[in-house]
């Protein structure tokens, strides 16, 4: 380091920093990985791949930052290995790229040069996909050049944004990359890609030597993740291929019409470097064909050729060792999109879609039962007229399956919330049995035709609160009068909470001044959830 | 005499630590480029104001092997024998700190380092039976033998408000199930083999008191039981009330959670840790 300038030697010891920590975090790394992104083990491959990167930038006597990320991103290309790895070499291209001609770095070249990285690895994929990898490279750079805005010169704080800015977009992976939320992971290969990051930020930070005292986490995600392997298993699998790799060094290559020529052979094709020396990832059928294609136009190395479907037969093994599977899943029926977030929200194994005018069949729910990642069940009706075929289950499957009687979302609700960790199917059974009893429901609905009911007279379109799915308790010309009305009848002096889930159609402002109302009149706690339900204006549970 | 070594995790007061002849050993909390000793020159109210009012996040980080190395020189002066009882491995590195210390030393000393596999008041628990058995006389091998036995029967409850600080530092384990509720849920967590698990979700504060209340009432055959708070002294005095009665007033400690695991929990968490008889 010269004053606030880092040179080439800098820049290696930080990234030789980064790969001890990424070494000491590649088995969790491996743990995470996902299929179809089959890639062996992220974690050892992204090792695999700094090794070869660092060892040409030792090779490399010059101290300029140029001279030694170039180096970086020869060695990077030829020894990447896997997807991960790949991706990884054109990180460090664009590295090079960006800080091509310089001697010294200070944070805002560092934050160019991750911009470029970031631009020539979307540019080396066919197809970008976000939630990997790519996206947490992406957000890194976004946050380096916000930093370098405000200090330039600042490396340490520039290098601090960009690892601050890739944990949080790991852990937002899962939100943007179905395959990660079904197996309930983040990212293996933009966990790697923090790691490497943060390892070179704690070598800025003068703490090299402290990574050996360090315990490697995985980010967490910011969702919760429900691992649904039977899900997986037992999906159709289709054939993958063989996953080809190799190293092409030729004369006045065309990288753009080999990329062009190489896409109509396969899939997770990724084509990097110059004009004299290419790195090829593909999945493809024919790997001969690739591999002739190529060899046409100069000279192969590293030539190596996966057979996925074995790796993935390998791989749902692992799986089934790696991932952990619940001591007890909940399956839930439930209708209303808001509704479903709040069942997932709570964990929920599996949701059943359904309710008032469209109960599930007992296969349905035999169905969400048996491929439930656990053999100890509770399964949550929601609604009375569902509770007499969900009764069935018990004796149709093998698995141990508790029924707990709720007739309404609320109870359902009040039920879920008091599952209870640490303790086993019966006892869960009793208490969330307990927990069901103790809330009252009111829904909300307009009359769909004139009517008498309980002795009330009601006329068509009127809105009507039913009280436990059972008794309309109150009608009138508004919807608020009927709601507090209906709250009176059912002594809401008793109650510590009371919930509104508004439906589908009802703006969240008005359920807001419904709420105001509550409790400027009552003294209880009133929260406003989205349940976007059918049919109900709006759901109200008394706890 | 066996001398007992801990870390600032364990929530012990510096009353409590001269009481007994505790060495504590205070981890790091790092506000931008401003580091604290915890409890030392940065105490639990000074830190959640700083929490509240500034955007700097905190990290913390342990001590280095050369430190604890030291310490156990200075302490064999004095003792043939060291007992130090780490928090659990699984959220700091002082225990592997701890031994390569162990090995750099090269006075003639007998050093043993356990990880309690807890933090808080379940280590403090620990912690404290062994210092009372080694001014009562116990050798080293004995407090080890009791240590071993007694690490299972140690129970830890602590409810929050919010599971962020966890999520943000790594150390939320698998009550990472407890994220993101779109109800609003007091979550409660225990320490099992020295990580964090999900317990139960309470709906508000109170009835999180009460779950607590209940999850030590049901345990049964209780030896000692500490409760801490981080800023609610008023909750944490209810909390007291209603559990002062189940043990002899000596075998009942309060605390307050250190910086370094404030730096984790964030604000608002209650704790309870049982130590249950054989």
């Amino acid at each position: 380091m010269k004053g606030n300038l880092a040179d080439g030697k800098t820049l290696e010891e930080m990234f030789t920093c980064g790969t001890a920590w990424l070494e000491k975090s590649a088995p969790d790394i491996n743990a995470i990985n996902v299929f179809p992104v089959p890639d062996g083990d992220t974690g050892t491959n992204m090792l695999l791949t700094m090794r070869s990167t660092l060892e040409e930038a030792r090779h490399n006597s010059d101290s300029d930052v140029s001279s030694v990320t170039k180096a970086m991103a020869h060695g990077s290309l030829m020894g990447a290995r896997g997807n991960s790895g790949v991706i990884l070499s054109q990180f460090w291209r664009g590295l090079a790229k960006g800080l091509a001609a310089r001697t010294y770095f200070n944070g805002r070249d560092f934050a160019e040069a991750l911009s470029e990285a970031s631009q020539v690895a979307y540019d080396g994929i066919a197809q970008p996909v976000e939630g990997t990898m790519l996206t947490v490279l992406k957000d890194a750079a976004k946050a380096a050049r916000e930093a370098a805005k405000s200090n330039p010169d600042d490396l340490i704080s520039v290098l601090e944004a960009t690892v601050e800015a890739a944990r949080d977009s790991v852990a937002r992976t899962p939100s943007l990359l179905p395959a990660l939320r079904e197996a309930g992971v983040v990212d293996a290969g933009g966990q790697g890609m923090y790691v490497l990051l943060d390892g070179a930020f704690h070598f800025l930070k003068g703490e090299a030597n402290k990574i050996q005292y360090w315990k490697p986490h995985l980010v967490a995600a910011d969702l919760p993740l429900t691992p649904k392997i039977t899900h997986m298993a037992t999906e159709v699998e289709l054939p993958y291929g063989y996953c080809t790799n190799f190293v092409l060094e030729g004369k006045k290559l065309n990288l753009q019409k080999i990329k062009r020529d190489l896409q109509k052979k396969g899939q997770s094709l990724i084509v990097t470097g110059d004009d004299s020396l290419i790195r090829v990832h593909i999945h493809s059928f024919k790997p001969g064909e690739v591999i002739d294609y190529a060899s046409r136009m100069g000279k192969l190395h590293e030539i190596v050729i996966n057979n996925m479907d074995d790796q993935y037969i390998e791989f749902l093994k692992l799986q089934q060792e790696r991932l952990p599977t619940v001591d007890i899943a909940v399956v839930t029926v439930a209708s209303g999109e808001g509704f479903f977030d709040i069942f997932n929200s709570l964990g929920t194994a599996i949701i059943v879609p359904g309710g008032q005018t469209m109960n599930p069949s007992v296969h349905q729910l035999l169905q969400a039962v048996e491929s439930a990642p656990s053999n100890n069940v509770i399964l949550l009706p929601n609604n009375k007229n569902i509770i007499p075929a969900a009764s069935q289950i018990e004796s149709l499957t093998s698995k141990k399956v508790k029924i707990i009687p709720a007739k309404t979302t609320p109870q359902g609700i009040a039920a879920f919330l008091a599952f209870n960790y640490d303790m086993g199917l019966e006892e869960n059974a009793r208490i969330m049995e307990e927990a069901m009893t103790g809330v009252k429901t009111i829904e909300i609905t307009k009359a769909v035709r004139k009517t008498q009911l309980d002795g009330l007279k009601i006329k068509k379109g009127q809105p009507i609160a039913i009280l436990n799915d059972e008794n309309v308790i109150a009608r009138g010309h508004n919807i608020l009068n009927v709601i507090l009305e209906a709250l009176q009848k059912a002594d809401i002096e008793k109650a510590e909470i009371v919930t509104l889930y508004y439906g589908a159609g009802v703006k969240v402002a008005e359920a807001e001044n419904i709420a105001k109302e509550i409790r400027d009149i009552y003294e209880v706690e009133v929260e406003v959830v989205r349940g976007n339900q059918p049919h109900y204006n709006y759901i109200l549970s008394l706890e | 005499m066996v001398k007992v070594v801990t870390d600032s995790c364990s929530g012990i007061t510096s009353e409590l630590a001269q009481r007994y002849g505790i060495t504590v050993v205070p981890l790091y909390v790092k506000f931008g480029n401003q580091v604290y000793q915890d409890n030392v020159d940065l105490g639990t109210d000074e830190f959640y104001r700083k929490l509240t009012q500034t955007q700097t996040i905190p990290n913390t980080s342990s001590v280095t092997p050369k430190f604890l190395a030291e310490l156990f020189s200075r302490l064999a002066e004095e003792t043939q024998e060291i007992l130090t009882v780490t928090l659990s491995q699984m959220y700091s590195g002082i225990y592997e700190a701890a031994l390569e210390a162990k090995a750099m030393v090269t006075k003639e000393c007998h050093i043993e380092v356990i990880d309690s596999q807890s933090v808080i008041g379940g280590q403090m628990l620990l912690v404290i039976k062994s210092a009372q058995m080694a001014q009562s006389g116990a050798n080293l091998d004995q407090i080890v033998d009791w240590l071993r036995n007694a690490i299972p029967r140690i129970h830890v409850r602590m409810s929050f408000d919010t599971l962020e600080y966890l999520r943000r530092g790594g150390r939320i384990g698998k009550a990472q199930a407890f994220l993101g509720s779109l109800l609003k849920v007091s979550p409660i967590l225990g320490i099992k083999d020295g990580a964090t698990f999900p317990v139960a979700r309470a709906r508000n504060r109170t009835h999180a008191i009460d779950y607590l209340v209940d999850f030590v009432r049901s345990l049964g055959n209780i030896e000692a039981l500490a409760v801490e708070d981080a800023t609610t002294p008023d909750e944490l005095e209810i909390l007291a009330q209603r559990l002062k009665d189940l043990v002899p007033p000596e075998y009942f400690y309060r605390s307050r959670v250190s910086p370094v695991v404030g730096t984790h929990v964030g604000p608002h968490v209650l704790g309870v840790s049982v130590l249950q008889g054989e």
